[in-house]
């Protein structure tokens, strides 16, 4: 199994009282609480944790797409990602990913994936995820109706732009373009691995094992609950008559390790209610925007991820506003989070265990860790992704290895080229 | 645009919601999918285009104008209740040539026209482009212009039942829209909910993010006489919106700001602007 570090670089000083305050961490945000110092300081310091990661031994490190948030600070993943590809020469890199319906044309994604894929010799993962409601439909301002289907025409785009190995013409509904001709080539052939991160919908099972790609739940809410989407999308691949190979699907985790359960809990309660209750503080009418979902997941009952964690938010408000009292909302307790699996919180042996139960339950080859969460603080998270680096990864890191081979990860250069900057000398 | 003629044998929907049973309700085959239509009354031919609730079965606001002795043909435009979903109209235009289609299908050309919210921008558009297709309108509450002071608002970044409050003043007039008939079977429950969905969609297709696609370039073209009519507790455009139109639109025939009325004002107050629609059409 690979275990890749994720980063969701959030906004970590929003005030105590945002939930009580503001409708929403997204979109209507107000852009008042951003402060451009502790931005400075805090891509900085994500970057730093992200290099830590590499330099600890993970298989990869992964950074994601969102915008007008304090969800998650990363509006281009690709940026993050080419500030890593020189600084991080031996890690792998999971873009997870490029919203492609925003990009105009798409191919701006085929061509900065293969950039990334150039300069770090091959080890990219290209993740095209249709994109949160929020993101896509109100603050990029697509339409819901005809999202997902300028998405498929983009994602297709790409594939094709990638590997036809000639100048042609791509005469879509979403975009018309008279010359294709990506330059720079991925070194990857015929392209990086493409995972899909996905949120609950039952037609992205069907993608993902009809085209052989991978399938990543990226869930805030744990295993126990992810299971039964996870189940889902093994049964579409046992339809078509395929192996359901674990390195096809994708999962992700908080991870909360130390050196006893009870350090566990100290540690990790603040950043954890950080993210919990102050990151998915997200206003329930920016959520399910009509014509976002198929028709397919409307008739089968599934609500999205991003959809529950916004219910939730707005029924905890509503009934703060319903309350008497004052003082801050009461939000999900840590106590919940641990007890429901939103966060895997123990010592080595114990995380280890529950992170082996996670991987075989759900037959899972690639699992995405946020050993960073909410506000935690740089010390915590060099501490928490080292103890899962040494004390965990290596106890869970065989699964899946001998039965099964992961077609979809990177397969670099042998001998890359690398970074060799020379010294300044001075006579 | 030459007519087409209905087919004499058309097929009708059964099962279904129910909501349909008093009127006759029928589809009509249209490019790869088809069209749903329902029509009631005796009379005088009038054509009521839906807005964002679609044409939910039994609402009083049809019931209305057959009393008022029309003969009502409520055609539903691609995607909204009962028609095929909008596959293939990619902007404004093909929107546009697909009611021109549809008017011409269901043997409405040149009818009077009372049309609501997404259906009256629609037969704004297509009075620029084909001044035949309608007589005299009735409009309320058409979408299409947009004052960044005064800006309309949004009825999708909000849950279900907010948007229901701000379709209609009183949220008990849209129940034939929002709520599921009592003892439905589950499976007629989830395609109710699938169907309303769809409905729903249809209404964002056409209008997200702003609803303004340049009609005071061309509104000059509409010389059809207009008769405007808005609910004063419009939450979506406001009132405001109704003056605009007056002095935009060049032959308004009649301004009619509706009391204790919302965005879907014949919803709210189906007789009064039943007979608003009768008077400015006969």
């Amino acid at each position: 199994m690979k275990s890749i570090f994720f980063h969701l670089m959030p906004y970590p000083e929003l005030p105590p009282d945002f939930p009580d305050e503001h409708r929403s961490v997204w979109v209507d945000i107000d852009p008042a609480l951003y402060d451009p110092e502790v931005g400075n300081r805090t891509y900085n310091e994500y970057l730093d944790e992200l290099e830590f990661a590499a330099s600890c031994g993970f298989d990869a490190v992964g950074v994601n797409e969102h915008h007008s948030n304090g969800y998650g600070l990363m509006p281009s993943p690709n940026i993050i990602a080419a500030a890593l590809s020189r600084n991080c020469p031996d890690t792998n890199i999971v873009v997870l990913g490029d919203s492609v319906a925003l990009y105009n044309p798409p191919l701006r994604v085929a061509e900065e994936i293969a950039m990334l894929d150039g300069i770090t010799g091959g080890r990219m993962v290209a993740g095209f995820p249709v994109g949160s409601p929020m993101d896509t439909i109100f603050a990029y301002g697509q339409n819901p109706a005809t999202l997902r289907e300028r998405y498929h025409e983009g994602v297709d785009l790409i594939r094709q732009a990638w590997t036809r190995d000639e100048v042609f013409s791509f005469n879509g509904k979403y975009n018309k373009l008279r010359y294709v001709n990506v330059w720079p080539r991925p070194v990857q052939q015929p392209h990086p691995p493409i995972w899909i991160p996905g949120g609950g919908s039952v037609d992205t099972w069907d993608w993902c094992a009809q085209e052989d790609l991978v399938y990543c739940y990226l869930s805030y809410f744990g295993y126990k609950a992810g299971l039964k989407t996870m189940q889902g999308f093994w049964k579409k691949v046992q339809e078509t008559g395929k192996e359901a190979n674990p390195f096809q699907g994708g999962f992700a985790q908080f991870i909360a390790v130390a050196d006893t359960e009870k350090e566990a809990w100290d540690l990790y309660r603040e950043p954890a209610e950080y993210f919990f209750n102050t990151c998915l503080h997200v206003y329930a009418g920016f959520a399910d925007p009509p014509g976002y979902k198929t028709p397919n997941t409307v008739r089968a009952g599934v609500e999205g991820m991003v959809e529950r964690a916004a219910r939730e938010a707005t029924a905890r408000a509503e009934a703060k506003k319903s309350s008497t009292g004052g003082g801050y909302p009461k939000g999900l307790s840590f106590e919940e989070m641990v007890e429901k699996g939103y966060v895997i919180l123990g010592n080595p042996t114990q995380v280890a265990e529950q992170v082996h139960e996670l991987a075989t339950t759900m037959h899972i080859g690639h699992l995405m860790t946020f050993c960073h969460f909410g506000n935690m603080n740089k010390d915590l998270v060099r501490y928490n992704t080292e103890m899962y680096a040494t004390k965990v990864m290596p106890e869970v890191c065989d699964l899946f290895e001998d039965e099964y081979e992961d077609l979809w990860w990177p397969q670099p250069l042998d001998q890359p080229a690398r970074r060799d900057v020379p010294e300044v000398s001075v006579s | 645009m030459a007519s087409t003629s209905r087919p004499t044998r058309p097929s009708r929907r059964t099962g279904g919601i129910g909501q349909l049973s008093a009127y006759a309700a029928e589809t009509l085959p249209f490019r790869e999918g088809h069209l749903a239509l329902v029509s009631c009354g005796e009379g005088s031919p009038v054509t009521y285009l839906h807005g964002m609730l679609g044409n939910p079965g039994e609402h009083a606001f049809l019931k209305a104008l057959a009393n008022n002795g029309w003969r009502v043909t409520a055609p539903s435009l691609p995607g909204f209740t009962g028609s095929s979903e909008p596959r293939g109209l990619r902007n404004l235009h093909d929107w546009v040539v697909a009611a021109s289609e549809l008017i011409d299908l269901a043997g409405v050309t040149g009818h009077p026209v009372v049309a609501s919210s997404v259906g009256a921008m629609i037969a704004l558009e297509l009075a620029t482009i084909r001044p035949e297709a309608f007589d005299a309108m009735v409009l309320i509450a058409p979408f299409g212009l947009w004052d960044p002071q005064d800006p309309v608002a949004d009825p999708f970044a909000t849950t279900l039942s907010n948007q229901r409050k701000m379709l209609t003043a009183d949220p008990a007039a849209s129940a034939s829209f929002f709520d599921d008939l009592e003892e439905m079977p589950a499976d007629l429950l989830v395609e109710h909910g699938v169907d309303r969905y769809l409905t729903r969609s249809a209404s964002a297709q056409l209008i997200w993010p702003i609803p303004e696609f340049g009609i005071s370039e061309r509104i000059h073209l509409v010389k059809n006489p207009v008769t405007l009519v808005h609910g004063a507790k419009d939450a979506i455009i406001p009132a405001s919106y109704l003056n605009k139109w007056e002095q935009i639109l060049p032959n308004v025939v009649g301004v009619h700001c509706v009391e204790e009325a919302g965005h879907q004002a014949e919803f709210d107050r189906p007789e009064d602007i039943a007979a608003i629609a009768t008077s400015a059409l006969s």
